[in-house]
C-alpha cells in the first residue's frame, strides 16, 4: 500500500532545525494546503510539536510522493537534501502504522509515558479533518491509534508514577493525604525547586500557601503569583501548626527545622494526631532527620525523592516492554484491514466492468424491455444484477482473503488477467 | 440441594477473589485488584441468593448455629467492604479482606446445613435480630481492623522509604484511616443495637436483662473498649497510627473473648 510517514524528532534533528519546521507546520492553514496541492498526496496529517514534526500521508504514486515529501521537509526545514538521511526517518506502510501507534502511546516521547502527545495528535487530526485532508485510511488509522494509546494507558503503568522530583513529592503527598484539596503548605525558601513544587501542589487543589524567604521581596513576589501569603523568615515556625505540607529549600548551612520545633507545632494543632509531610530539597539539609521519627510525620529529603524518581523511571522502562507487546498485537490487527485495501482497486474495477456489461446489455434490449410492464421490467433488471452479484461473490471473497494475508497475490493477478482489468 | 450448590459457588468465588487479590499484590497491579473486586461482588451476589433461597425454603425462622454465624460474618464483611470501595479507591484492601472471608467460609462449610444443636430457647425473631446486628457489627470491626493493619504497613513503608511499588499500590493513609473510622462508627452502632435486642430478649426469656453470662461480660468489656476508642476519635481527634493500633487491640480483645468463651466456659451463648 501507499502509506508513508516522514518525520524528525528530538533524537534525529537538532532543535534549530525542528524549530524552523515547527514554525511552518504549526500553521496548518499553510502547511496542509501546501501538502495537498501535490497530486500524489491523497490524504495527509501534519503533526508538529516541540519534540517532533511528522507528516503521515497516503500517496498516489509511491516514488514521486516520497520524493515530494522529502523535498518538502528539506525546503521548509532549510537543510540540504543530501542531509535528509541524517535528520529524517521514513516509515512505509505497516512500519508507519507501528510508529504512529508508538508515538500516540508515548513510547517514543522524551519523557516516556507523558500524556500530552496524545492530545497533540488529536489536535493535528482534527485540523486535518477540518481541512478535508483525511480519507478512509487516515481516519481509520488515527482512530485506531487513539484506541491503542488508551489501551496502553489503562493496561500498563507506563504513565503510572512520577518521573520528576517535584512531582514525586506530590505523589507521595497524595499517598498520605489522599487528596490535596484544601491542604495548606509552607514553603521555606523560595527557590526554583520550591516554585515548581508549589505549582504542582496548586494544580492538585492545595489551598493556603505560606512562603517564607530570607529576602522578603522574593517571597512577596511568589506569594502574589500563587495567591499565597508571604511570611517573615523568622516567624515561619509559628505557621507550622497551620499547615499539612512543608517544603524546605533554603541555602542555610545547618538545620533550620528541628524535631522539638515540629513536635511543639504538632501539639498546638487542633487535632493531636495531625499528619505532616515534610520535603527537604535543600543541600545541605534544612530539616533535622529525627523529625521523620515523630508520630504521623513523614520526612523526605532530596535523595529519597531522587530514589523514587529513579525507581519510577526503571518501572516505566519495564512497562514499556509490555506496551510494545500490546502495540505489536494491535498492529497485527490493523494490518489485516490495511492489506485488504490492496484488493480494493481490483474489486472496484471488476465491479465497474460487470456494471458496464449489465448496463450495455439492458440498453441493447431496451426495445423489448420497453414493451414490458413497469413491474416486470424491474424484475428483469433485478434478476440480471442478482446473477452477476452471485457470480462475483466468490472471486471477491477470495481477493479480500488473499490480500489480507500477505504480499504475494497470484489470485489477484489471475483475476486481472482473466477479466482483462 | 440448591442451597448447597449456591453456598459452594459463593465459597469458590470468594476463594478465587482472594487468589486474584493475592496476584495483584504479587504483580503490583491495581488492575488485577479490580478483577478481584469483581469476583468478590459476584460471590456476594451468590451468597445473598443463598440466603434468600434459604429464607424462602425454610418455613420456620432460620435457626442459628456457629457455622451460620461465620457465613453471615463473611457476608457482612464482603458487603461492607464493597460498599466502602464505592466511595474510596482502596481496591487492594481487598487483598486483606478476601482471604479472611475465604477462611470464614471454608470453616462455615464444614457443617453446612447440619443439625442444629442449639437449645430451643435460642429461637425467635428477636434472637435472629440480636445475632444479625451483633455479627454485622463485629464484621465491620473486622474490616476496620484490616484497614488499620494496612494503615500500619503503609505508614511503615512510607517511613522506611522502601518498596515504592507497594507504596504506590496501597491506598493512601487518609483513605485507610477513614475506612477504619467509618467501619468503627457503624460497627459500634450495630453492635449497640444488637446488644440491646439481646437484652430485651433475655428479659422476655429469662426475666432479666443481665445474667453474668461470660459472653455478656466480655462483650460489654469489648463494647466499652470500642466506645472509648470512638470517643477518643470524635472528641480528642485521634487519628492515624494511634487510632489504627487501638482498633487492632480492641479487635484482639474481641477475638480473645470469642476463643476463651468457646473453650473455657459454658454459657447460654454456647451453640456447639
Amino acid at each position: 500500500m501507499k502509506l508513508i510517514l516522514v518525520g524528525m524528532n528530538y533524537k534525529t534533528a537538532p532543535v534549530e532545525l525542528r524549530e524552523r519546521l515547527q514554525n511552518y507546520c504549526s500553521d496548518q492553514d499553510v502547511a496542509l494546503p501546501d501538502l495537498m496541492m501535490n497530486p500524489e498526496i491523497k490524504e495527509a496529517i501534519c503533526l508538529a510539536t516541540c519534540n517532533r514534526i511528522e507528516v503521515i500521508a497516503r500517496l498516489g504514486d509511491t516514488a514521486r510522493g516520497e520524493d515530494f515529501l522529502k523535498n518538502f521537509m528539506c525546503t521548509q526545514g532549510n537543510f540540504d537534501i543530501n542531509e535528509t538521511e541524517k535528520y529524517l526517518y521514513i516509515y512505509r506502510d505497516i512500519d508507519a502504522v507501528l510508529h504512529l501507534f508508538r508515538v500516540a502511546s508515548s513510547l517514543d516521547s522524551m519523557v516516556m509515558g507523558e500524556p500530552q502527545i496524545l492530545g497533540q495528535i488529536k489536535d493535528a487530526y482534527r485540523m486535518a479533518v477540518d481541512r478535508h485532508a483525511t480519507g478512509v485510511l487516515l481516519n481509520r488509522l488515527t482512530h485506531h491509534a487513539f484506541q491503542v494509546a488508551k489501551r496502553v494507558r489503562s493496561e500498563t503503568e507506563i504513565a503510572g508514577n512520577a518521573v520528576s522530583v517535584s512531582y514525586a513529592a506530590v505523589e507521595l503527598a497524595k499517598k498520605i493525604f489522599g487528596s490535596l484539596k484544601g491542604k495548606a503548605a509552607l514553603l521555606i525558601g523560595a527557590g526554583e525547586m520550591s516554585e515548581l513544587a508549589a505549582r504542582h501542589l496548586i494544580r492538585q487543589g492545595a489551598g493556603n500557601l505560606f512562603i517564607a524567604n530570607r529576602t522578603i521581596a522574593r517571597a512577596q513576589q511568589m506569594a502574589e503569583e500563587f495567591h499565597g501569603a508571604a511570611v517573615s523568615f523568622d516567624e515561619f515556625p509559628s505557621f507550622l501548626p497551620e499547615v499539612d505540607i512543608v517544603i524546605a529549600s533554603t541555602g542555610a548551612p545547618g538545620y533550620i527545622l528541628t524535631a522539638p520545633m515540629v513536635a511543639a507545632a504538632l501539639k498546638k494543632h487542633k487535632h493531636k494526631q495531625h499528619m505532616l509531610f515534610l520535603i527537604d530539597i535543600a543541600v545541605p539539609r534544612d530539616i533535622e532527620p529525627e523529625v521523620g521519627e515523630l508520630d504521623n510525620v513523614y520526612l523526605y529529603n532530596i535523595d529519597h525523592l531522587q530514589d523514587v524518581v529513579d525507581a519510577n523511571r526503571a518501572m516505566r522502562r519495564g512497562e514499556a516492554l509490555r506496551a510494545e507487546e500490546l502495540i505489536a498485537e494491535e498492529v497485527a490487527g490493523f494490518e489485516k484491514w490495511f492489506n485488504s485495501l490492496a484488493a480494493v482497486p481490483a474489486i472496484v474495477r471488476l465491479r465497474e466492468k460487470t456494471d458496464s456489461i449489465v448496463q450495455g446489455e439492458l440498453a441493447r434490449f431496451s426495445a423489448w424491455l420497453g414493451g414490458l410492464k413497469e413491474e416486470d421490467r424491474a424484475h428483469v433488471e433485478w434478476l440480471v444484477s442478482s446473477v452477476v452479484n452471485k457470480i462475483l461473490h466468490d472471486p471477491i471473497t477470495v481477493l479480500k482473503e488473499e490480500s489480507s494475508e500477505g504480499d504475494e497475490l497470484p489470485d489477484m493477478a489471475a483475476i486481472r488477467r482473466l477479466f482483462k482489468l | 440441594m440448591t442451597e448447597t450448590v449456591l453456598f459452594k459457588a459463593a465459597l469458590a468465588a470468594y476463594v478465587a477473589s482472594a487468589f486474584v487479590y493475592g496476584g495483584s499484590l504479587l504483580k503490583r497491579r491495581v488492575l488485577t485488584a479490580r478483577f478481584g473486586a469483581g469476583l468478590m461482588l459476584v460471590a456476594l451476589g451468590i451468597h445473598t441468593f443463598y440466603y434468600l433461597f434459604r429464607w424462602i425454603g425454610e418455613a420456620d425462622i432460620p435457626s442459628v448455629d456457629v457455622y451460620d454465624t461465620l457465613s453471615f460474618f463473611a457476608w457482612a464483611m464482603a458487603a461492607s467492604y464493597l460498599a466502602m470501595q464505592l466511595r474510596t479507591k482502596t481496591r487492594v484492601l481487598g487483598a486483606f479482606v478476601a482471604p479472611v472471608i475465604s477462611v470464614l467460609m471454608i470453616v462455615a462449610s464444614i457443617d453446612l446445613g447440619g443439625s442444629v444443636v442449639g437449645s430451643s430457647a435460642l429461637k425467635g425473631t428477636l434472637v435472629i435480630i440480636h445475632v444479625m446486628l451483633s455479627v454485622a457489627g463485629e464484621a465491620l470491626f473486622a474490616v476496620a481492623t484490616l484497614a488499620g493493619i494496612m494503615y500500619l504497613i503503609q505508614d511503615r513503608l512510607l517511613r522506611k522509604k522502601r518498596d515504592r511499588s507497594l507504596i504506590h499500590l496501597f491506598p493512601s493513609l487518609h483513605d485507610l484511616d477513614r475506612i477504619n473510622y467509618i467501619c468503627l462508627f457503624w460497627g459500634f452502632s450495630l453492635l449497640t443495637l444488637g446488644i440491646l435486642a439481646g437484652s430485651f430478649w433475655a428479659r422476655i426469656a429469662w426475666g432479666s436483662h443481665w445474667q453474668w453470662d461470660p459472653k455478656q461480660v466480655w462483650t460489654l468489656l469489648a463494647w466499652g473498649f470500642y466506645a472509648f476508642l470512638l470517643h477518643q476519635r470524635l472528641a480528642i481527634g485521634w487519628q492515624g497510627r494511634k487510632a489504627a493500633r487501638w482498633s487492632l487491640m480492641a479487635f484482639f480483645a474481641l477475638l480473645l473473648m470469642f476463643v476463651l468463651e468457646s473453650f473455657l466456659f459454658r454459657s447460654a451463648h454456647t451453640f456447639m
